[in-house]
């Protein structure tokens, strides 16, 4: 007889102490962080500085070891190097960047030796088309840097918060949308034109 | 169900018409990823529970035979995304091992501190999921704010919160800095009372002692012969912890105890007992924590390792304790820049194994507590 | 039910009904005004109480909840029956078509008709049965027909599982159910809703929990066995979330599904209401009698206000369960039934009816009898404020470490 009585016993005293609990949370503070409209400090401010974003190249401080595109296990790195041959200077003239496909492993801006290649805190880069997702960091041919005594590159500022390759794939998706606009149907840029000429 | 599964159910089951044939998974919200069981029910009642596994096998093991030594650390990540920390470690000392390099101190302590917080983490999600799965959402949710707390520290450590990719042959990648020990230190301050309260609001409810004692009793031969490990081997009452039998790192240097089930509500091996083993393994991890910080050494956290790593033919197993018990990796080198052939032992498979034995006669709700109890993880089961 | 109609009609129209020839046409009328204006009511109080719900749970497991749409998301219910409204109304392949397409409105019909002999406070029922408590579980229990249609028809052997489920529990519950109303019955004499409320106080210790040990014990099965009758966690079996994918409901969408957690939030007042004027005094207001409230317009109005309160506490404690309990297993639930809470009404019903030979209701003896009882029912709940205080303090400093800010922040701050 006393398992049984015990048994209620038992059952309802956890029951009252489980209720206390949950009943002192009504009174505690919630922990949600109410991305994205509600924060109290953007987000970019409360991730460690460490944080693995997404990732950013300064090309004017690149020496084109090309370190990183050997490390990086799957292959979303692309660096293309040439040389004037009168002038014996080497320019890079491609590095893009597959965003799509990296991981956010580390082991390339790990491995840079003038820190050119390194993870912003930008992270929200989500788009309706994976094409857009290349980042292609030169649009000309930039001179590479030379490693001198007097300045150490790895000391520079860097742009943590990914504003410049945020400002990067905005511009590269208007340009997509601008091409596309211009190989648009035949019979609708005649639309617009006869539009325009009523107009 | 196709013909060709059918094949793998006893004939006697299928002898009674009263049975039903119950597919359950892989889109089933209690079956901790995609699994698959193949329920042969009469009522409520099961006859044959046969997981199913392979919906999310990616060819990991093969992976590692394409990417350099280095280069398949951030797949390691992916072997088991609550506990990464683990796979981590245990691919990079394999690496070590065959390569021959030695670990700085403080490389180690700060791995052993990065693997513990981490599996806290993993035993916040297995306990929080059994109590989801048994029917109360809000111990799971508690749960989740705490591993918050732990995410935040490891963002702090490594720069992400789930896919570590921490650790580094040779050393670990970042080091940690005062402020990040202080943080540790402030979580556990919180979080160790917090312990009792979870227990307070849900280890001790007589309804869910009463959904888990005496569910799924697992006998410690059984667990033997079925090649279960870690919490869910020590459950049914075995003292078997890699890191006190073969201490790898610097884990000779602290003093913790092995918690094994002892019937704690109803009977030895039982799926409370399982359970209950994780929540103190976690108080245990809080005083490995308190421990590795305050003898943290300084010094080097990487050693000196050729960017382009190359092993002499060769072959070895390392193996570690992980959140789901021993995780193991065997690794042939043949002289290139990558392995030749990497084997992953994982603890989730093994598991998977005992649900035919065990769920005869358990009920439909069982099935779920056993299954959450094991705490399987689908992509360990099938890498 | 015909007095009110012709009150209203000679309030209209400001001439008797008897004369009118319209007699008929208006009870008609009237019946529909009546039946509208509870199924407002229930749909409302639906709608509005997940609202609530989801905000008071998010706040258990330290979130926000909804409160985006509308005024800290106080629309949201809205939004979501909309969207409901608009998602495509399936049906299944193989499926019994007619049983399918019927089942919602058994369970629909089977829960709003319970709502007719409910009472909101003096005076205000739309029908006071002389069965009433008995009615509303009677007409309760249509909604298992309407679940075992649906889970059968589904051609799902999930949704299977949880009708069979749902047969069983609230086979097994109607019995402690109408046998925890026992000594009510004895108290009052009378099945009638409002007769059971005029028998007890305004005051706490003339409601009939604190009459004896043994109404307090009938009190809590009643409590339970309303909770397993209204598929409310501990006993939510038959859409048992974990286990069965959504139970009865797995196969249903749109409008059809909309009915199934209508239903159950409609259920949560029934069992709030039928829990608050059984044992909780129901519409009694404290210090007033029953002579001088049903002559007042303002004290009927605050009657109504006092029933509200009451079953909007008994609403809260119920979904306060639910967010901390685990769900129990289909044999421990008939279990707990059998072994436990009908014995103990067996019991309690002994006990009652030899408490009230001995101490009868208006003696003195009895009268201090029931201010212990309530003593005792308030130390409670001191033990339970002292359990919460202890709980929040025991993480206040090292939280205030972790997270540099104050945990205090109380349920009426919204964030
Ligand atoms: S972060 Fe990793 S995956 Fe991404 S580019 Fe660098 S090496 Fe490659
Ligand atoms: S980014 Fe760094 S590692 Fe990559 S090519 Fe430039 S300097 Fe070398």
């Amino acid at each position: 007889m006393t398992p049984y009585f015990n048994a209620v016993a038992t059952t309802l005293y956890s029951i009252f102490e489980g209720m206390a609990v949950t009943t002192s949370y009504l009174f505690r503070r919630p922990s949600t962080i109410q991305y994205p409209n509600k924060l109290e400090k953007p987000l970019e401010e409360q991730l460690s500085d460490r944080y693995r974003g997404i990732l950013q190249v300064d090309t004017s401080v690149c020496i084109g070891c090309r370190i990183c595109e050997k490390t990086c296990p799957i292959d979303c790195i692309a660096i293309n190097l040439e040389k004037n041959k009168e002038t014996k200077e080497r320019f890079l003239t491609r590095f893009d960047i597959d965003i799509s496909k990296c991981m956010f492993c580390g082991l390339c801006s790990e491995n840079c030796s003038t820190c050119a290649i390194y993870h912003t805190k930008f992270f929200n880069g989500a788009t309706q088309n994976v094409d857009e997702l290349v980042v292609r960091f030169v649009d000309s041919p930039i001179v590479l840097y030379k490693h001198r005594k007097d300045s150490d590159p790895k000391t520079r500022e860097k742009d943590l918060s990914g504003v410049i390759v945020k400002q990067k794939m905005v511009k590269q998706r208007m340009k997509k949308q601008k091409t596309a606009k211009q190989e648009m149907p035949v019979n609708k840029i005649s639309k617009h034109k006869i539009k325009e000429e009523i107009l | 169900m196709p013909e060709s599964e059918l094949k793998y159910l006893k004939p006697q089951a299928l002898a009674f018409k009263e049975e039903m044939i119950l597919n359950m998974g892989p889109q089933h919200p209690s079956t901790h990823g995609v699994l698959n069981f193949l329920v042969v029910t009469d009522g409520e009642v099961i006859h044959q529970a046969l997981p199913n596994v392979g919906y999310l096998h990616r060819g990991i093991e093969k992976l590692a035979e394409q990417t350099s030594y280095t280069g398949f650390i951030p797949f390691t990540d992916r072997i088991d995304y609550l506990a990464a920390m683990f796979a981590n470690h245990v691919y990079v000392l394999a690496v070590e091992s065959l390569a021959e390099i030695e670990v700085p101190e403080r490389a180690q302590f700060l791995r052993v501190i990065a693997c513990e917080l981490n599996r806290i983490a993993s035993h916040l999600i297995s306990t929080g999921a059994l109590a989801l799965d048994i029917g109360a959402s809000t111990p799971f949710v508690h749960w989740i704010r705490e591993r918050e707390c732990i995410n935040d520290i490891m963002e702090a450590i490594c720069g992400a919160r789930l896919t570590y990719s921490y650790m580094r042959v040779g050393g670990v990648s970042r080091d940690i800095s005062q402020k990040i020990v202080d943080d540790i230190y402030k979580f556990l301050d919180h979080f160790e009372p917090i312990i009792d309260e979870y227990n307070r609001l849900i280890s001790f409810n007589e309804i869910f002692v009463r959904r888990l004692a005496d569910v799924a009793i697992i006998s410690p031969v059984d667990a033997v012969n079925f090649g279960l490990v870690g919490p869910n081997l020590r459950g049914s009452g075995i003292t078997m912890d890699i890191r006190k039998i073969i201490p790898y790192s610097v884990y000779d240097q602290f003093d913790f105890d092995i918690p094994i089930g002892k019937g704690f509500k109803g009977s030895l091996g039982d799926c409370y007992d399982r359970y209950f083993v994780r929540i103190l393994e976690i108080k245990e991890s809080c005083s490995i924590l308190r421990q590795a910080l305050s003898q943290i050494p300084k010094g080097d956290i990487k050693a000196k390792v050729k960017r382009k790593l190359k092993i002499k033919e060769n072959e070895c197993y390392a193996c570690v304790e992980s959140a789901r018990g021993e995780m193991g990796m065997y690794l042939v080198s043949d002289g290139s820049d990558r392995p030749y052939r990497l084997k992953i032992k994982t603890g989730s498979f093994t598991a998977m194994s005992i649900v035919e034995k065990v769920s005869q006669g358990l009920m439909v709700a069982d099935l779920i507590a056993l299954i959450g109890s094991l705490d399987v993880v689908a992509p360990e089961i099938d890498r | 039910m015909k007095e009110n109609a012709n009150l209203l009609f000679v309030f209209l129209f400001k001439t008797p009904i008897e004369g009118s020839g319209y007699s008929l046409a208006w009870y008609i009328l009237f019946v529909f005004i009546i039946a509208g204006a509870l199924l407002f009511f229930a749909a409302n109080f639906a709608g509005i109480t997940s609202f609530i719900e989801r905000r008071i749970a998010a706040r258990i497991q330290t979130r926000v909840g909804p409160n985006v749409v509308g005024p800290q998301g106080i629309l949201q219910w809205v939004a979501d029956g909309i969207k409901l409204l608009l998602k495509e109304d399936l049906i299944p392949d193989r499926a019994d078509q007619f049983l399918f397409r019927v089942a919602p409105y058994f369970v629909f019909s089977g829960l709003f008709a319970a709502f007719v002999a409910l009472p909101f406070g003096y005076g205000i029922v739309a029908a006071d049965l002389n069965v009433g408590v008995y009615y509303i579980f009677a007409i309760t229990s249509l909604v298992v027909v309407g679940i075992i249609m649906g889970g059968w028809s589904s051609n799902s052997k999930w949704a299977l599982f949880g009708a069979l489920r749902s047969a069983a529990q609230i086979i097994s519950y109607e019995i402690p159910t109408a046998l925890s109303l026992i000594p009510v019955i004895m108290l009052t004499g009378s099945l009638s809703t409002q007769d059971i409320i005029k028998a007890q106080g305004g005051l706490p210790w003339d409601w009939f929990v604190f009459h004896s040990p043994f109404t307090f014990v009938c009190f809590v099965v009643f409590f339970i066995s309303a909770l397993a009758e209204g598929n409310r966690i501990p006993f939510d079996l038959p859409e048992a979330e974990s286990e069965l994918v959504s139970g009865y409901n797995t196969e249903y969408s749109g409008f059809r599904f909309l009915v199934f957690p209508m239903a159950e939030w409609a259920n949560l007042w029934v069992i709030a209401a039928m829990v608050s004027l059984t044992y909780l005094g129901g519409w009694q207001v404290p210090f007033v009698s029953i002579e001088t409230l049903s002559g007042s317009l303002v004290l009927i109005f605050l009657s109504v206000a006092v029933f509200v309160i009451k079953t909007s506490i008994v609403v809260f404690i119920v979904m306060q369960l639910r967010w901390t309990l685990p769900r129990v297993r289909v044999d421990q639930m008939t279990q707990l039934c059998w072994t436990y809470l009908v014995p103990f009404c067996l019991v309690a019903i002994v006990g009652t009816m030899i408490w009230m030979l001995i101490f009868p209701w208006e003696t003195r003896v009895a009268l201090l009898l029931r201010l212990m009882m309530f003593g005792i029912g308030f130390a409670f709940c001191f033990f339970y404020v002292r359990r919460i205080r202890f709980n929040y303090f025991n993480d206040k400093t090292a939280y205030e470490n972790l997270k540099k800010k104050s945990p205090w922040y109380p349920i009426w701050r919204l964030p």
